[in-house]
């Protein structure tokens, strides 16, 4: 059977070691405000005195460390998420395809609560883990329904 | 869907972790169609018959809520 779309099984290592740290530095980065001052930014003639500096292209000022956390964690995370098992087969396709529907629910479901119940900066807050939370969800949903499935499998043999 | 894998195991004497090497899948799916609580895909229940040597009929029944 041929998989599409998926990782091979040592990305998924490498997603465990560079999502873990980069998460925790996330949590750290958005409460301290800490960054990295090689990572600022400065435009070199601010002569052109425009509103719109909203784009990559027309940046005055901006210091990176927030933006290459979000890039760096999106990614481990779809490492993560996307790899195939050591034995990948249809059954466990199956379970990765209902843990992913089931994410995608259940984040909705957390974003609606947080649209009727959170409002100005509280609710941002919650829009910028909203980045990362349905793939959170995903991987939490189907590594612990494989690894009720290997302790099942492990004891009806016993 | 109900099926007869574990006796057909028993019959050639091979365990779990054979047949799933000789399909080509995870232990853990053969262990669950023998719970039936995994109904193969057609491919893979053709393997399954093919080891066995037997049809795929005689493996597999269809229950009345399916």
């Amino acid at each position: 059977m041929k998989i599409k779309f998926l990782f091979p099984y040592k990305c998924k290592k490498i997603g465990w070691l560079i999502s873990v740290p980069t998460f925790i530095f996330m949590l750290v980065q958005m409460n301290t405000d800490f960054t990295f001052g090689f990572l600022n930014y400065q435009a070199s003639s601010t002569t052109k005195i425009s509103g719109d500096h909203e784009f990559l292209f027309n940046l005055q000022s901006h210091n990176f460390t927030a933006d290459l956390t979000g890039l760096l964690l999106i990614g481990s995370l779809l490492l993560l998420a996307f790899s195939k098992e050591k034995y990948e087969d249809e059954r466990i396709l199956k379970i990765r395809l209902e843990s992913l529907v089931w994410a995608v629910y259940v984040n909705s479901v957390l974003l609606m609560l947080a649209i009727i119940f959170f409002y100005d900066m509280l609710f941002l807050n919650v829009m910028v883990y909203n980045i990362c939370t349905t793939l959170i969800l995903f991987i939490a949903r189907f590594n612990l329904v494989m690894f009720f499935d290997r302790r099942n499998a492990k004891m009806e043999n016993l | 869907m109900t099926n007869t894998i574990r006796i057909e195991r028993a019959i050639l004497n091979i365990t779990q972790a054979e047949l799933a090497e000789k399909v080509n899948v995870s232990r853990q799916t053969i262990n669950a169609m023998e719970s039936n609580k995994y109904v193969p895909s057609t491919t893979l229940a053709l393997k399954i018959a093919r080891v066995f040597q037997k049809r795929i009929e005689d493996i597999f029944t269809l229950e009345d809520t399916d």
